[in-house]
């Protein structure tokens, strides 16, 4: 006997349509799953057999075929075991499909209990898409499938219920379940997803963000972050061990504006597909991700043998962090130019082409040598000449061009950490950043000043001719090239934002040029 | 024989891989010539005499390397004189009239000098090294900013190494003011030290300044040939001056040739317990240098005051240069450059002893760096025009 099931894959961060059919028939108990399976998915027939043995429904003595379709299409994961399971049972008879058309998403374990899969919302959101609005999904993933409008989605905790959704209120046959008690299989069950959740919590959870008041001294690089998240332009920390960078960076969630609704549910079915939702509602606060620098190149651009989106992805919408910049693998950095760039990264593998947003704003943190105290006042730097050069030149000149701004901090001497006046908090700051992006995005058609290019920077931040001259004389000092011209307007147009000018004065732009300094050079070599 | 031949002669000796002047010295003064040498060592001779002989350490006069090279040159000197002519260097030997005179105070002189640039920069009435650490401190490249500011107003040539450091700063501050300075590399011109350095070589010829070397182009830099690069910056100079020089500096190797030399040392100090003049101060500890205590002091002690006009009150004069310039600037700069007056300082600094907003401070920095009257150094940024003198 035959039966047709619906569940879906994920694809990118795209879900995909995919048909489990399976046929019962007199033959040796085999089962044979097809339509290119990996790993995980061939496991799947132990799975399903424990799982329906386990849920007091009988594992048919018979030969089964289980076909995945589009039969081309590689399949991955374990979100199918469900619909397996459930088609089993309706074409060996022991239930009829009398509740009308479930499409089904999730795992199973051995009890028969549904496990949490990665991916449910864009899953569900497909399925909404292709017609069917009736959705079974493991219990755990409830929330985030409840955030599809027009679908009515339905936890379920075990393949029972499953079993009971699909069947309708009258469709269940006879089976030894109605005789059979079910403790053993509710108890377990209970006590596994809180434990899963806790898990996944612990490993992404939110580092606390620093508030702005804790951080003394650092007056200017605290107004170029201020500056560079109101205009959502790239920054660059340079400085000493010590000198604060880390600290200014971590205070960076405290200050950023809660997302749009769009961009909102951007970023949650980006977490979804990764696996690192975390209480599976809509996530409202801006993604800040901040990637050691041992990560792999996968880890942070994505791919993998289950090509996942990578830490460029997960900080869409949001800021990638990136401590040790020149210490992190040189072609991961390289690889982040496109991101960079246009806002998303295509990764091909011979098991597929993804696209991923990666529309993310960077911060960056890095030592001015390998010993860290290049030029420093107070201590001895103890590398060898030349080091501290070729040190800044691991990070590429064109990833540093995308940087618009690049500043240089010093160690706070001591006294200042002690006295003076306090400084201003987060939620000062943030208010004034909000009003600032707000003023842009109004402007510039919604895009914040850094994404500004070409005819727009001269269209947006144009400056009255006196300030003119002074950029004209500032470029030919500097030796600007026209995108560097365009970069001093960017941020000028920011720190005018701050201010609130309606057009960038000339202190702007003279201010702005305070804010690309070159970085780690060697003295000698500027004064020559 | 013209003096042709034996200066080709004399330059194809010593551009023998391994022949260091003491050697050259001997070998001229057993054969007569450097003629007479490289026939020697081209038909065999000179290998019997080197083996047959022993030195009064019990040694043969040339180790074996040593003679296959002096052998290889004399095979073929146009070899090695065609890298000279292609690199387009000019060479003084002290044959020449031109040979600095400072150089003939060694014992023995550089057999040879390969240099870039105009040759009339070692041979001027006064010149002075100038050298320090490759790590200096921005205060350290400030003093010697100034110190070659103050040379090149007494007509003084700068001598320093061409390294990154201290080294770079006095050579780019003298260029920058016009004055003549001479860069002492310590490997063959092919192989000129710091690659960073490449524009800053190319400045120094171009500025009527010279770059050179006494190895052949082709020598490579190795553990002996930057402590003897600092005898020649010794000898070049009247005097030296050590700005920073932490223990083990090579500057420390510098100032010792000048005291065996006879030639004054100069010594900037520093505060007692601080790592960059380490050096500096055990030098004015053990060595007959003497501490240097100010600018007018440096040029009075050197003997060099009679060039500079106004030069009874040395005090009232940097602060006179000063005013009219601060004057000159609104008054966000003003605060901004006074404060830099005092010493160098990097923005969040300045942020926090002006009390100026960040934005505001970013602007007056940007405008004295148009102006020329501040410069960057790492982090901080220096007093500079004007406003350094």
């Amino acid at each position: 006997m035959l039966a047709t099931l619906v569940t879906a894959v994920i694809n990118g961060l795209r879900g995909e349509l995919v048909r489990v059919e399976i046929d019962v028939a007199p033959g040796l108990p085999v089962c044979h799953i097809v339509g290119l399976p990996d790993a995980a998915l061939s496991e799947a027939r132990e799975r399903v057999r424990s799982a329906i043995r386990n849920s007091g429904f009988d594992y048919p003595t018979s030969r089964i075929t289980v076909n995945l379709a589009p039969a081309d299409r590689r399949k991955r994961g374990a979100a199918y075991d469900l619909a397996i399971a459930v088609g089993i049972l309706v074409a060996s008879g022991q239930i009829r499909q009398g509740g009308g058309a479930w499409a089904l998403l999730g795992e199973l374990s051995l009890s028969g209990a549904v496990e949490m899969v990665p991916g449910v919302l864009p899953m569900v959101a497909t399925l909404s898409r292709s017609g069917y609005t009736r959705i079974g999904v493991p219990a755990g993933n409830i929330a985030e499938a409840g955030l599809v409008a027009g679908v009515h989605a339905v936890g379920v905790a075990g393949l029972d219920d499953a079993a009971r959704l699909v069947a309708g209120p009258r469709g269940r046959t006879a089976s030894r379940a109605e005789r059979r008690p079910q403790v053993e299989v509710s108890g377990p069950r209970a006590g596994r997803q809180p434990a899963r959740d806790a898990g996944a919590g612990a490993l992404t959870a939110p580092v606390a963000p620093v508030d702005l008041a804790e951080i003394r001294g650092q007056g200017h690089a605290r107004w170029a972050l201020e500056v560079a998240l109101a205009g959502g332009h790239n920054l660059l920390l340079v400085g000493p061990p010590g000198a604060g960078k880390t600290l200014l960076a971590r205070s960076i969630p405290g200050l950023l504006s809660p997302l749009t609704d769009e961009e909102a549910m951007d970023v949650t079915v980006i977490e979804s597909v990764a696996g690192v939702l975390r209480d599976g509602g809509l996530r409202r606060d801006r993604p800040f991700r901040a990637p050691h620098h041992t990560s792999s190149y996968a880890a942070l651009v994505g791919g993998g043998p289950n090509l996942s989106p990578g830490e460029a992805t997960l900080a869409h919408h949001g800021v990638l962090f990136l401590d040790e910049l020149a210490e992190f693998d040189r072609p991961a950095l390289d690889a982040l130019r496109q991101p960079l760039e246009e806002g998303f990264l295509t990764i091909a593998r011979a098991t597929g082409r993804v696209r991923y947003p990666a529309r993310f704003q960077l911060v960056a943190a890095m030592n001015p040598c390998r010993c860290g105290y290049f030029n420093d006042p107070d201590q001895p730097c103890r590398c060898a000449a030349g080091d501290a050069e070729r040190y800044v030149r691991r990070v590429s000149g064109p990833f540093l061009d995308r940087i618009d701004i690049r500043i240089e901090m010093a160690r706070v001497p001591a006294l200042e950490l002690l006295g003076g006046p306090p400084p201003e908090d987060s939620a000062v700051v943030r208010a004034r950043i909000a009003a600032a992006r707000a003023r842009s995005l109004a402007r510039n058609d919604g895009h914040p000043n850094a994404a500004l290019t070409g005819s727009a920077v001269v269209r947006l931040c144009a400056l009255a001719p006196a300030v003119n001259s002074r950029l004209a004389e500032l470029a030919a000092s500097r030796k600007l090239s026209a995108r560097g011209v365009h970069r001093l307007l960017r941020v000028a147009r920011s720190i005018a934002d701050l201010a609130g000018h309606a057009e960038a004065a000339e202190a702007d732009v003279l201010a702005a040029a305070a804010l690309r300094e070159p970085i780690g050079s060697v003295g000698d070599l500027r004064a020559a | 024989m013209g003096g042709g031949e034996e200066r080709r002669a004399w330059i194809t000796l010593a551009s023998a891989d391994g022949a260091a002047e003491e050697t050259l010295a001997v070998l001229i003064g057993q054969f007569g010539s450097a003629q007479e040498v490289l026939r020697r060592a081209a038909d065999g001779r000179l290998a019997v005499w080197s083996k047959s002989t022993l030195n009064a350490s019990g040694r043969h006069p040339l180790t074996r390397p040593v003679l296959a090279a002096i052998e290889a040159a004399a095979r073929d000197p146009d070899a090695l004189l065609w890298a000279i002519a292609h690199l387009g260097l000019w060479s003084l030997t002290p044959l020449d009239h031109a040979y600095p005179a400072g150089l003939r105070d060694l014992d023995p002189p550089p057999p040879v000098i390969h240099g870039l640039g105009d040759p009339e920069a070692l041979v001027q009435r006064r010149a002075v090294a100038v050298v320090g650490t490759r790590r200096p401190t921005p205060a350290g490249r400030l003093l010697t900013t100034r110190i070659c500011a103050r040379l090149v107003e007494c007509g003084a040539a700068v001598i320093s190494g061409l390294a990154i450091g201290i080294d770079g700063t006095a050579h780019a501050a003298t260029v920058e003011r016009g004055g003549r300075t001479v860069g002492v590399i310590g490997a063959g011109h092919s192989r000129p030290g710091p690659r960073a350095h490449a524009a800053l070589r190319d400045r120094i010829a171009g500025a009527r300044g010279a770059v050179v070397s006494e190895h052949h182009p082709g020598v490579r830099a190795s553990r002996g040939t930057y402590p003897r690069r600092n005898r020649v910056i010794a000898a070049l100079g009247d005097a030296v001056i050590v700005v920073e020089a932490p223990l083990r500096s090579g500057a420390l190797i510098t100032a010792r040739h000048a005291l065996e030399l006879g030639r004054p040392v100069f010594v900037a100090p520093g505060r007692v317990d601080d790592w960059s003049v380490a050096g500096s101060l055990a030098l004015l500890r053990d060595s007959p240098a003497q501490p240097m205590v100010g600018l007018d002091e440096l040029i009075a002690d050197l003997g060099y005051f009679d060039s500079t006009d106004d030069d009874a009150s040395a005090g009232s004069q940097i602060d006179g240069a000063r005013r009219p310039a601060l004057a000159m600037l609104g008054p966000a700069e003003r605060q901004v450059a006074e404060r830099l007056c005092a010493g160098p300082a990097g923005l969040d600094l300045l942020v926090a002893d002006t009390g100026l907003p960040p934005s505001v401070v970013s602007g007056a920095v940007t405008l004295l760096l148009l102006r020329g009257w501040a410069q960057p150094m790492g982090p901080a940024y220096l007093p500079s025009g004007p406003l350094a003198e």
